[in-house]
């Protein structure tokens, strides 16, 4: 193999792909990067057997091969290059010599014929929607996905679609974040739980994409594709739950803040939560009250004061800090909305006049 | 070939030995054979990088020394095992003091759509239906020979889903290798609709073939939907073809689904078609008890025998009745009494059936396929005059009704005619025997 590449390309194509290579596996071609150069073109293979990514970048290739180059020191190497533009990268028995114009280096290869294939998946009726809008459905949820697979289901996003939205929901049976996205057209599947790890670094490797991403399903496997990136991941086979039915209808109390408000006093009352990050909301609508207090045995205690509107019930509950505040992140709206349908009801969280997020999350036990 | 893990084991020990312990461990771990029919062996892989990679790479070497053991092997299918929720009783450590979500359990199998409650334990067996749970039982243990396709009909809450649903999960259960999957009608034409949208017709093709039991319930739906029963019939002959079990249920004979193409009918009444008919008394008190000890109480037998007397023929309404007694009995915290009983039947459960004799005529013109009116006409053509003399025959005989009101109600007829009539289909019922099943489908029909 013989090619001549321009290194801003190379760079982003082994950057992509790094994500995905297989790292400390007793199969040491996992960790590996498949260069395959043929008709004016790098394709650039890393799995780690859950996930499959191939980017292809235009080269020019002066001798068509194949070779495995280890991905970590590969793409290290390209991106240390500062000055250089152009690079050539010649195959020489088991090396692969790499050539700038102040730089000779060589590399030792894995043997390529051990490279798993990467399951390709038709492209037939695919479904296509922007790319940063199929990140942003998954970045508004994904922090609320179980982690570990005890029950594969709750690690995973649940994709579906309703009417013109496309549906993303996760939960790990604490909390659950769900998010609609306007599409233009249905996609051809009823729903995909797509692994939260994949679903990870899919949405790092399409992070800054303004293109389409297509997306096509088959029998426990999904493709991605966009601008010469193919991805496939492993997709849960199981049912997520119905969550639909566990949504309150109606609340007791409600209070509106504003978020920026919420955060900062929730900022103060970290500090003192105890072990179990633990803090009590205190709602007294008559008096126009809404307290946050922190308690820890050995630091001290604080109550913040909120400017809320507030109706309803009086209510006084306790919530986990982390899982309470991980949904800010997702509400786009300056202002927020809690309700709250009584003792170890969940709270809705909403952001005012935006009806496309939602967020339900379970208070603590109180003793 | 009984021990597939033992044969499995052999031939991993032969792999091993040819390529490197790095590779062995990559790409055959967690494999195995879930089953061999026929020579074709399926064996199971984690994912579909392994499938890929076996295929390609290993697949000659497997087959090799699978065959070395087992000369009839000439075959070998991979498959993409399922996740296994791993049961694991603690939960992560943290945080473990906030509150579950009080998210719902999943009932139904997304693989093969069975919902589990349905099995043969749950399945009370009376006169009614032992015909059809024999057929039931007959096709479990030679699914795809005995009885290929068993057409199950019968009304509305008679305990077709059950029974073919209890099918399924029993094959399920005794043959794990076996891929069964139970659908509605309806869902099957949503999935054809849906792929013809998207031009995935062969996607929509591979994936009913591939089912070794297909269970597919309230066949009627595909009445007059000539492109679903297309698909059916292409997707019967394939299953037909290659000895896979078919089962289907209805509210009818085939011969009586209007709207559905002869050469489906054909094909639906190739094999075993029983009917369920309405539960006769000792059932219906067989039915009540079991269900009261499902759950959990036990009511008497004066109790039970009085409810079996004045529900008639539908098991989801006996079904109800048991649940809303039992609830009450919850709620009041006390014995459930005769007076109890009594209240309730008598404000929930509708009258015995009154029934106009425009809804008979309805029935019965639809039944036949056509024109409701012109059984109130003069028309003398066969095709109604059938249909009329049965109308007449079923509303005296079903309903009492005097001769002169009947031909007085069916477009001023003579009464000696409704006589005639009447006499006419008495006579033929001894004789002809699609004439018996056809009365009987309609009362069937005029009961519901």
């Amino acid at each position: 193999m013989k090619i001549e590449a321009i290194k801003g390309q190379l760079e982003e194509a082994f950057n992509k792909a790094d994500k995905i290579a297989g790292k400390n596996q007793n199969l040491p071609v996992l960790s590996g990067f498949y260069l395959d150069a043929r008709d004016n073109l790098l394709i650039v293979k890393a799995t780690n057997l859950d996930l499959g990514i191939s980017v292809s970048i235009p080269v020019k290739v002066i001798e068509p091969g194949i070779v495995v180059v280890p991905a970590h020191i590969i793409s290290s190497f390209v991106s240390s290059l500062v000055s250089d533009r152009n690079i050539t990268l010649q195959t020489k028995n088991q090396v692969l010599d790499i050539k700038t114009k102040t730089t000779k280096t060589s590399i030792n290869t894995l043997p390529s014929e051990e490279f798993p294939i990467i399951p390709e998946i038709g492209n037939d009726g695919a479904f296509s929607m922007p790319a940063r809008d199929f990140v942003f459905g998954i970045r508004s949820v994904i922090y609320a996905a179980a982690v570990g697979s005890i029950k594969p289901e709750l690690s995973s996003i649940s994709i579906t679609h309703e009417g013109e939205f496309l549906v993303f929901a996760a939960t790990d049976s604490f909390r659950l974040a769900e998010k609609k996205i306007k599409i233009k057209k249905a996609p051809h599947f009823k729903q995909i739980l797509v692994p939260q790890k994949n679903a990870l670094e899919i949405v790092k490797i399409f992070d800054r994409g303004d293109e389409e991403v297509s997306i096509s399903i088959e029998e426990h496997q999904m493709a991605l594709r966009s601008n010469g990136v193919y991805i496939t991941s492993r997709i849960i086979d199981g049912n997520f739950p119905d969550y639909r039915q566990i949504i309150p209808k109606e609340s007791k109390t409600t209070a509106v803040t504003l978020k920026q408000d919420l955060i900062a006093s929730l900022k103060t009352s970290l500090i003192f939560s105890d072990s179990m990050n633990q803090l009590i909301l205190r709602l007294v609508p008559k008096e126009k009250k809404f307290e946050i207090e922190s308690k820890n045995s050995t630091v001290g205690e604080s109550i913040q004061s909120l400017e809320a509107v507030l109706e309803g019930e009086d209510i006084s509950i306790n919530v986990n800090h982390r899982y309470f505040t991980d949904c800010f992140q997702s509400v786009m709206t300056d202002s927020l909305s809690l309700s709250f349908s009584g003792q170890a009801k969940p709270i809705v969280i909403r952001g005012v006049g935006d009806q496309s997020f939602l967020y339900l999350v379970m208070p603590m036990n109180q003793a | 070939m009984t021990d597939y893990k033992q044969l499995w084991q052999k031939v991993l020990i032969e792999m091993e030995l040819g390529i490197s312990s790095a590779n062995f461990t990559t790409w055959f771990k967690d494999t195995r054979i879930v089953k061999e029919e026929g020579g074709v062996v399926v064996l199971s892989v984690p994912n579909a990088f392994v499938k890929e990679w076996l295929l390609t790479k290993y697949h000659n070497t497997i087959l090799r020394s699978l065959r070395n053991l087992e000369s009839s092997v000439h075959a070998i299918e991979y498959v993409v095992n399922k996740e296994e929720t791993r049961r694991r009783e603690e939960r992560p450590g943290r945080e473990t003091n906030t509150r579950e979500l009080p998210l719902p359990e999943v009932e139904v199998n997304k693989d093969d759509n069975l919902n589990p409650r349905y099995t043969f334990e749950s399945f009370v067996i009376g006169p009614f239906n032992e015909l059809a749970h024999a057929a039931a039982q007959a096709v479990i243990k030679k699914p795809g020979i005995m009885y290929n396709p068993l057409f199950i009909y019968g009304s509305t809450g008679h305990g077709k889903t059950h029974l073919i649903q209890a099918i399924g999960n029993h094959i399920k259960a005794t043959s794990p290798g076996k891929k069964v999957y139970y659908m509605t009608s309806e869902q099957f034409g949503q999935d054809c609709m849906n792929a013809l949208q998207h031009q995935k017709m062969n996607v929509f093709k591979e994936k009913y073939r591939k089912y070794d039991v297909l269970i597919v319930d309230d066949i009627q739906f595909f009445s007059d939907k000539q492109k679903f029963q297309e698909e059916l019939f292409h997707l019967f002959n394939t299953l037909y073809d290659n000895n896979r079990q078919i089962i289907f249920s209805s509210d009818k004979h085939p011969h009586f689904i209007t709207g559905l193409e002869d050469r489906l009918k054909s094909r639906l009444s190739a094999g075993m078609i029983v009917d369920i008919p309405p539960p006769d008394k000792e059932s219906r008190i067989a039915i009540i008890a079991a269900k009261s000890v499902q759950q959990g109480v036990a009511l008497s037998p004066e109790i039970i025998d009085y409810l079996a007397h004045s529900i008639n023929g539908n098991i989801r309404e006996l079904e109800g009745a048991v649940n809303s007694l039992l609830c009450q009995f919850e709620l009041k915290g006390k014995e459930i009494s005769m007076t109890d009983v009594r209240n309730y039947i008598k404000n929930n459960i509708k009258p015995k059936r009154i029934v106009a004799v425009k809804d008979v005529v309805r029935i019965i013109s639809d039944f036949y396929n056509i024109k409701e009116e012109s059984i109130y006409e003069k028309t003398r053509h066969k095709e109604v005059i059938r249909p009329r003399q049965i109308i007449m025959y079923i509303l005296r005989e079903d309903f009492n009704i005097s001769y002169p009101s009947i031909g007085q109600k069916l477009g001023g007829r003579d009464h000696t005619t409704v006589i005639h009539s009447c006499e006419k289909i008495k006579n033929d019922i001894k004789l002809d025997q699609t004439l018996v099943d056809e009365v009987g489908q309609i009362r069937n029909l005029i009961t519901v």
